[in-house]
């Protein structure tokens, strides 16, 4: 009877149990010692999480010398490590123990400093010289609270700003206004001091509460900077007005009328002025058989990475680099024959090279490519960088022939800044050193030789290296993006970290987890009828007033933090295959499978069109006039304001499989994976540009 | 002897021999299937009918006709995690398809909604493992609304071949640049695969619907040529056809009306993907009574 009761049971169960399955998803908790997140930033040991641990216990109970002392148990190469901070940061081991220094109670502190004093004051002294930048460091990571601590991050603020390290220098005159209410050192001062370098820093929200506590709370001080003694508010307007362009970055108002875009008119008969028929020149000459094997290939459905420079557009067409006249369309100068890439297409190896990961970048007289031979016979050949002169494409170096690159997998666009080339990329294995699985790091190089200036890790993957041994299997992996931002370089390395470096030296500042798709499995058996989910393209972080937007290509959450406060400001569900376009008047506008509009205070969804073909990836034009895509079908024309298509621009590259917008001043450029054609743009305008203090990795 | 009876009884024989009373539950339950199939099960002999008296012959009939209709199909769906965004999503995407098909001013053309899916976007077969019929575990619940979209255009009885291919590569384009999915979806190919399915390549299908008329036609044609045949052999064999004594429609799935899914207005109505005429068959078999001739003059088959 238990028997048939015990069957019973299992029968009525049973669907129970298969529901039961479908629910066990649990959601994700951002920590970085969370192993199911694919990336770690370079964790603490477990000995350092121990004594902060301790820390919180003896502080508890008010054993302040055991609970200091757990503190300092804490070694230098460890303070550099990251631990889990507040609002899904992840921060130094540094900067955890200043902020729990801070936090003590009156009792706490004043055991602290009868402890610590002595031996940051011995630091102080000792600052002087080579020793200055690194003893004041020391001094604000590990001695803050203690008597001097104020007078160190004062002087150490001067330093960054003489150094033009500007947020750096604000991070060091707020903590003392913020965090030290006990200073000896002229608030107002210190206020004005912040204000200066919050203004070239560019955070605009900062600067404008600092300015107000300038006018109001410090309105009765006088203050000397510079040789100018006058009240502080004053002095600020006056310093500001002496250099227009410091003050331009934190007004907040529109730009000025004369760098409004023209509106691009598409409603009139555009005939093109001219094109550059990449797929005609491959298939030329081919069989019915063949031309059908080549559709069939992910190159044949690759697009070029283009970038303008000047009057010449710069393409990396699969490894393939080639350079075209904007006025002729005559093409000035390329690698190789078109045509080669047919040979290329037929072998398995050249298909695990995502056409995404080609990325180019020009700037005066340089090309700079991260590319592969496609023809290479290796499976796992990793991607390299190229510098070319812009003038007849002759190759000046490439990371392949310098011996510091041997580890290194670039894999993101790169970014130029100045004299600085800043390259995300995927450090390979090396079991001898102890490292097994690959790391992201950001490399700086110097632009005209390929010298390596520094290297800083980001963080290691919880995977190891991707195998593509079967037909078919292309390098999905998500590509980090970079953000230039007021000296701090963001990268948001998109599976689950955005982190913040410093541009000048490398040093990583903090991380920010955002929740993010589990990570996939390393080898794929079969290709049999695999089923792919549509996935857009990885996209770089957008500024919104000092706030910035991150959406990962594996995570169904937008994430907007403060960077300079270094908290969540709002967090949003959104479908897993959007991605960011671009942000307007209140509204953010998503590509995915849809192209659709967020409504930002409200964080509502205002409309979603279906475009043919999805808004996956390409660029889209977002303007105040309207919103622009490619699309197999042409170039479509929304309305910003409701999404409905307002017009439909068949243009001369029909059957292609849609793909980048560009414009210029007097031409619309439209590039796929079968040409790319020139329209003049007929009334002359002002290309919309990024700000200056912002730079992004296209 | 009904399951629950069988169960039923099984259990109050005896109770102290748990094992005989399971193994007749595994019995029973294990047959269950075996009888319900049971149920349904046709002869395939059907179409032969039993060696009976009389003469048996079959009649044919086909007349043609021009589709009236042509018909798009198209996919209109949205998802998301957020319901309220697959909502305004998908309410988008509708909207669009019929202002667009509105802004041809056709009036001829009408857009036909069929039933809401809500769905769970990713609930597919795990494709990574062959002989895994799992549902894929891993996925995040997003709800998925979808909703098929007809597209009909009436009157082409009228048109000429170029006219209606104007019409219908106008209602092409127009369902493409709304975004709309035309043809089969994607997420069917791996069962088209699997179990070797043919997928429909036809982006439209013509349609003859209400052929009453067309078809009574053909019924009596059939039903004329079935006599003349049996009068035919009837002669020859020196026998007096009598009355029809039984009548057996064969069937063609040529010529079969379309069944209609859940989610359809129900109609008669014949489909091709290929511009033609639809061909209305009809396919009777009819069996006569025979008699020897009155004047004796039967020849009949050698005994």
């Amino acid at each position: 009877m238990i028997s048939m009761r015990c069957m019973i049971a299992l029968v009525l169960l049973s669907p129970a149990l298969a529901f039961g399955q479908s629910g066990a998803v649990e959601e994700e908790k951002v920590s970085n010692d969370n192993p199911a997140r694919p990336l770690q930033m370079p964790p603490a040991t477990t000995e350092v999480k121990e004594a902060l641990d301790d820390f919180e216990r003896f502080q508890r109970r008010g054993a302040w010398e055991r609970a200091l002392k757990a503190l300092y148990s804490i070694t230098e190469d460890q303070a550099r490590r990251f631990v889990d901070g507040d609002a899904g940061f992840i921060v130094p081991v540094a900067q955890k123990r200043r902020q729990v220094l801070t936090g003590l109670p009156p009792e706490g502190q004043a055991a602290y400093r009868l402890f610590y004093d002595a031996e940051a004051a011995k630091l102080l002294a000792e600052a002087e010289g080579p020793a200055e930048l690194a003893n004041l460091e020391r001094i604000y990571s590990a001695y803050f609270t203690t008597s001097i601590g104020d007078d160190a991050a004062d002087r150490l603020g001067d330093l960054y700003f003489e150094m033009g390290r500007f947020d750096r220098a604000a991070d060091c005159w707020l903590s003392i206004l913020r965090d030290r209410p006990d200073t000896n050192l002229s608030p107002a001062t210190i206020a004005l001091k912040s204000a200066l370098a919050l203004a070239r820093a560019g955070r605009r929200s900062e600067f404008a509460q600092v300015r107000a506590d300038l006018v109001d709370r410090y309105k009765d001080d006088v203050t000397t900077i510079g040789g100018r003694t006058a009240a502080p508010a004053a002095l600020l307007r006056q310093i500001l007005e002496d250099d227009p362009a410091v003050g331009v970055l934190v007004e907040t108002a529109d730009p000025a009328p004369g760098t409004v875009d023209a509106p691009l008119d598409l409603g009139r008969p555009i005939e093109p002025d001219w094109q550059l028929r990449l797929a005609e020149s491959i298939e030329a000459g081919m069989t019915p058989v063949e031309l059908n094997q080549w559709r069939s290939t992910m190159i044949s459905a690759a697009k070029p990475a283009v970038t303008i420079e000047g009057s010449t557009l710069y393409a990396n067409y699969m490894g393939l680099i080639f350079a075209v006249d904007l006025n002729s369309g005559k093409l000035r100068w390329r690698s190789d024959a078109f045509h080669h890439l047919k040979a290329a297409a037929s072998q398995q190896n050249g298909m695990a090279a995502g056409p995404g990961r080609f990325a180019i970048l020009a700037s005066g007289e340089s090309v700079w490519t991260v590319t592969r031979d496609v023809k290479s016979q290796n499976y796992m050949a990793t991607f390299h960088l190229e510098c070319r002169r812009a003038d007849d494409g002759e190759v000046v170096w490439k990371s392949t022939d310098l011996t510091d690159y041997a580890r290194f997998d670039p894999n993101g666009p790169p970014l130029l800044n100045g004299d600085v080339l800043y390259v995300p990329a995927k450090a390979q294995p090396n079991p001898q050193e102890s490292q097994p699985l690959p790391q992201q790091v950001v490399l700086a190089i110097q632009p005209h030789d390929g010298k390596l200036i520094w290297t800083t890790e980001v963080g290691v993957f919880r995977q190891g290296q991707q195998r593509y041994y079967y037909y078919n299997m292309v390098d999905t992996s998500p590509q980090p993006r970079l953000l230039l931002r007021a000296g701090s370089l963001y990268v948001d390395t998109h599976v689950g970290i955005l982190a913040r470096l410093d541009a000048d030296g490398g040093g990583l500042d903090w991380g920010y987890g955002y929740k993010t798709a589990a990570p996939q499995s390393q080898m794929h058996f079969s290709s049999y009828n695999r089923v792919q989910q549509p996935q857009a393209v990885a996209g770089p972080p957008i500024e919104i007033g000092d706030a910035l937007l991150i959406k990962g290509a594996q995570s169904s959450r937008l994430n907007a933090i403060d960077p300079n406060r270094m908290t969540t400001l709002w967090e949003r569900t959104v479908s897993k295959d959007s991605r960011i376009l671009s942000a307007d008047d209140g509204t953010l506008f998503l590509g995915g499978q849809e192209l659709a509009a967020l409504e930002l205070e409200a964080r509502g969804l205002s409309w979603a069109t279906r475009l043919p073909g999805g808004s996956l990836e390409g660029e889209v034009l977002v303007r105040p006039d309207g919103v622009f895509q490619l699309t197999p079908r042409g170039v479509f024309e929304l309305d910003p304001g409701s999404g409905d298509v307002r017009r439909i621009f068949r243009g001369e590259d029909l059957g292609s499989g849609g793909g980048d917008l560009l414009l210029t001043d007097d031409r619309l450029l439209t590039v796929s994976n079968r040409a790319v054609t020139a329209y003049p743009r007929g009334a002359a305008g002002a290309e919309a540009s990024t700000t200056p203090m912002e730079k992004v990795s296209r | 002897m009904t399951a629950t009876s069988a169960l039923a009884s099984a259990s109050a024989r005896d109770r102290r021999a748990p094992s005989f009373a399971t193994a007749l539950v595994v019995l029973v339950v294990s047959a269950l299937p075996g009888s319900a199939r049971a149920q349904f099960f046709e002869s395939s002999q059907s179409s032969t009918p039993p060696n009976i008296e009389g003469l048996t012959v079959v009649g044919k009939a086909t007349i043609g006709a021009k589709p009236d209709f042509a018909e798009v199909e198209l996919d209109v769906s949205a998802s998301a995690e957020l319901t309220g965004d697959a909502i305004v999503k998908f309410r988008d995407s509708k909207k669009r398809v019929h202002d667009a098909f509105a802004a041809l001013k056709l009036a001829d053309v009408v857009v036909e909604e069929r039933g809401l899916l809500v769905d769970q976007k990713g609930a597919m077969v795990n494709p990574y493992y062959m002989m895994d019929y799992s549902q894929n575990a891993r996925t995040k619940t997003e709800v998925q609304l979808s909703r098929k979209l007809v597209v009909r255009a009436s009157k082409l009885a009228a048109m000429d071949e170029e006219a209606v291919l104007q019409l219908v590569g106008r209602l092409l384009d127009v369902a493409q640049d709304a975004g709309a999915h035309v043809g089969p979806s994607a997420d069917m190919n791996m069962y088209y695969y699997r179990y070797g399915m043919q997928p429909t390549t036809g982006l439209v299908r013509f349609v003859l619907e209400d052929y009453e008329k067309i078809q009574e036609q053909a019924y009596e044609q059939a039903v004329a040529d079935a006599r003349r045949r049996a009068e035919r052999l009837a002669r020859l064999s020196g026998l007096e056809l009598g009355p029809v004594v039984a009548i057996h429609e064969i069937v063609h799935s040529a010529a079969t009306p379309v069944p209609t899914p859940n989610d359809e207005v129900p109609r008669k109505r014949l489909e091709t993907t290929k511009f033609q005429e639809i061909p209305v068959r009809v396919e009777l078999q009819l069996r006569f009574a025979i008699h020897p001739r009155a004047d004796g003059e039967s020849k009949g088959p050698a005994q």
